[in-house]
């Protein structure tokens, strides 16, 4: 949206009104703001509602009853506060120092009025809690939280002291809570006020005298629920100091478990009820732990008598041990023994069977020989006396033929030729000479007769 | 065990590390021996811890407790003096 420019020469009023102006708006509100920064600055108080920080402002409302009024504090003022973080939300009470200031706005951005805070203080329980919050920075800078949980505190304690009012539930709720574990030691119980001025004070003698005189290993500091007033003793900076100095561990149960006094902050260990303060006290289940010792008991009786006998029984094994080797190697050996006898029986029985097998076999072949060689014999002799009267037979044929052979050749013989009278030349060697020409070259030639030899000489005829 | 008086967490400690190295049948008879004889000395420490808070509760008020040890402590100063 844009706004006309302001023109040269101012509008004319309302005819009849006898207001002055018309005056442009930004002089207006800058008049405006001028004035309102006239008020006296005040502290007003109220309660915070619709808390909004912004990067710059934070930004609420305090209203009451009556009225209300918008607030802004620089963002740099607030954080200066060091308020505990949630002390201030809706509804917190709180006193704000300050003076009315108003933004005047422009063509651009709409005014606004606000009571500019400059400091701020809670209230009411916010003052408290505040008070609180400072304490507890100072106790923790000085290390103040650290010396009560340092300190060893035992599983079983044989004294515990309780510090708490006299008629109050929390009393019950320790009981209870020591019977829960099964611890039946002695307990002494330091009464004291719990929630006035006095209270402070008296707790703090009763820690000091319980850690001096009474002997106990542990303190549990109980009190029932309550409003942080009520509360406050808790939150003395005395005691704290006391607790956070004291040798004897605290064990600490104030309020509900939402509350935190300081108490809760400086003590060993902080509880959210005297019941469980008890049982933190005494961290041991004492009946299970009796049990639990009575196995262990059972345990180490079992392993001592065991340790003896399973070696006794070794011992005894071992003492056996040469005399069973032998007669372990005895039995060995008999075994040995008994398989090379039947191993020896079972070997010549075989080799028995084999014999008589190849008895048989032999037996058998020599009587197929002997039928062979029967049969043989009297092929033999068969042939034989075939032979005989084959051979005489040929000899006879053969003679006969030699007969007529030699009738053949003697028919042949040259002297048989001779005897008949033909005569034979030879040459002076007695080579017989067969043709004309031979007896010519030989001139001198034998003539072989029936009767005799003649030599005679070759004459040609003329 | 160490001559100062041990605390009972530290005895179920020791005993239950005892227990352990017995249950692991690796300590030897020596070992065993000596081992139970430290747990039997160990459970009778605990079983005098337990029975201390054992035997009933026994209620003290403080004030009372004061008044009486600073009676005795006037009357042992009036015998001195």
């Amino acid at each position: 949206m844009t706004y006309p420019r302001q023109a040269a020469l101012p509008p004319t009023g309302i005819p009849g009104s006898e207001l002055s102006g018309p005056h442009p708006v930004g002089q207006y509100a800058a008049r405006l703001r001028d004035r309102l920064r006239e008020f006296a600055r005040v502290q007003i108080f109220g309660e915070v509602w619709n808390l909004r920080p912004s990067r710059a402002k934070v930004y609420f409302e305090l209203r009451d009853a009556g009225g209300a009024m918008p607030c802004s504090m620089w963002r740099n003022d607030w954080e200066a506060l060091g308020l505990p973080e949630g002390l201030i939300a809706d509804g917190a009470q709180v006193v704000v120092a300050g003076g009315c200031d108003f933004y005047p706005g422009s063509s651009t951005s709409s005014p606004s009025f606000q009571f500019a805070v400059s400091d701020l203080r809670p209230a009411g329980e916010g003052d408290l809690l505040a008070q609180l919050a400072r304490l507890r920075r100072l106790l923790d800078a000085e290390g103040l939280f650290a010396p009560q949980k340092a300190l060893a505190r035992p599983t079983l304690p044989r004294s515990i002291g309780v510090v708490t009012g006299e008629g109050g539930k929390a009393r019950d709720d320790v009981l209870a809570g020591l019977e829960r574990q099964g611890w039946a030691g002695r307990l002494v119980w330091a009464f004291a006020p719990v929630q006035d001025r006095h209270a402070a004070p008296r707790i703090g003698r009763a820690l000091r005298d319980l850690a001096a005189y009474a002997d106990v290993d542990v303190i549990v500091v109980a009190r029932g629920g309550g409003s942080l007033a009520d509360l406050f003793a808790f939150c003395d900076e005395a005691l704290c100091r006391t607790v956070a100095l004291l040798p004897v561990p605290v064990i600490a149960s104030v309020g509900h478990h939402t509350d935190r006094t300081l108490l809760d902050d400086v003590a060993a260990v902080s509880c959210s009820t005297p019941t469980h303060a008890a049982q933190s006290a005494v961290r041991l289940d004492c009946v299970a732990a009796r049990a639990g010792l009575r196995d262990n008991a059972r345990h180490l009786e079992r392993h001592g008598r065991a340790a003896v006998l399973s070696r006794a029984r070794t011992l005894a094994q071992l003492s056996r041990a040469p005399s069973e080797h032998i007669a372990r190697h005895r039995r060995r050996l008999h075994q040995q023994l008994r398989e090379l006898r039947a191993s020896a029986r079972r070997r010549a029985d075989e080799e028995r069977t084999i014999t008589s097998r190849r008895l048989l076999v032999i037996g058998r072949k020599a009587e197929v020989a002997r039928l062979h060689r029967a049969r043989a014999a009297s092929g033999l002799s068969a042939l034989s006396g075939d032979l005989g009267r084959k051979g005489a037979a040929a000899g006879a044929q053969r003679r006969r033929d030699l007969e007529r052979l030699a009738l053949a050749l003697a028919a042949h013989e040259p002297e048989r030729t001779l005897e008949r009278g033909y005569a034979l030349v030879e040459d002076s060697g007695g080579e017989p000479l067969g043709s004309a020409t031979e007896v010519r070259a030989a001139g001198r030639v034998n003539l072989r007769l029936r009767d005799g030899r003649v030599m005679a000489r070759v004459e040609e005829e003329k | 065990m160490t001559e100062e008086q041990p605390t009972y967490e530290a005895a179920c400690a020791r005993l239950e590390a005892i227990i352990r190295r017995l249950d692991s049948s690796e300590a030897g008879l020596r070992e065993t021996l000596d081992l139970c004889k430290e747990g039997r000395s160990l459970v009778e420490f605990c079983a005098g811890e337990l029975d201390a808070v054992g035997q009933g509760l026994e209620e003290l008020k403080l004030d009372e407790l004061v008044a009486r040890l600073e009676a005795g402590a006037r009357a042992s100063s009036s015998v001195e003096s």
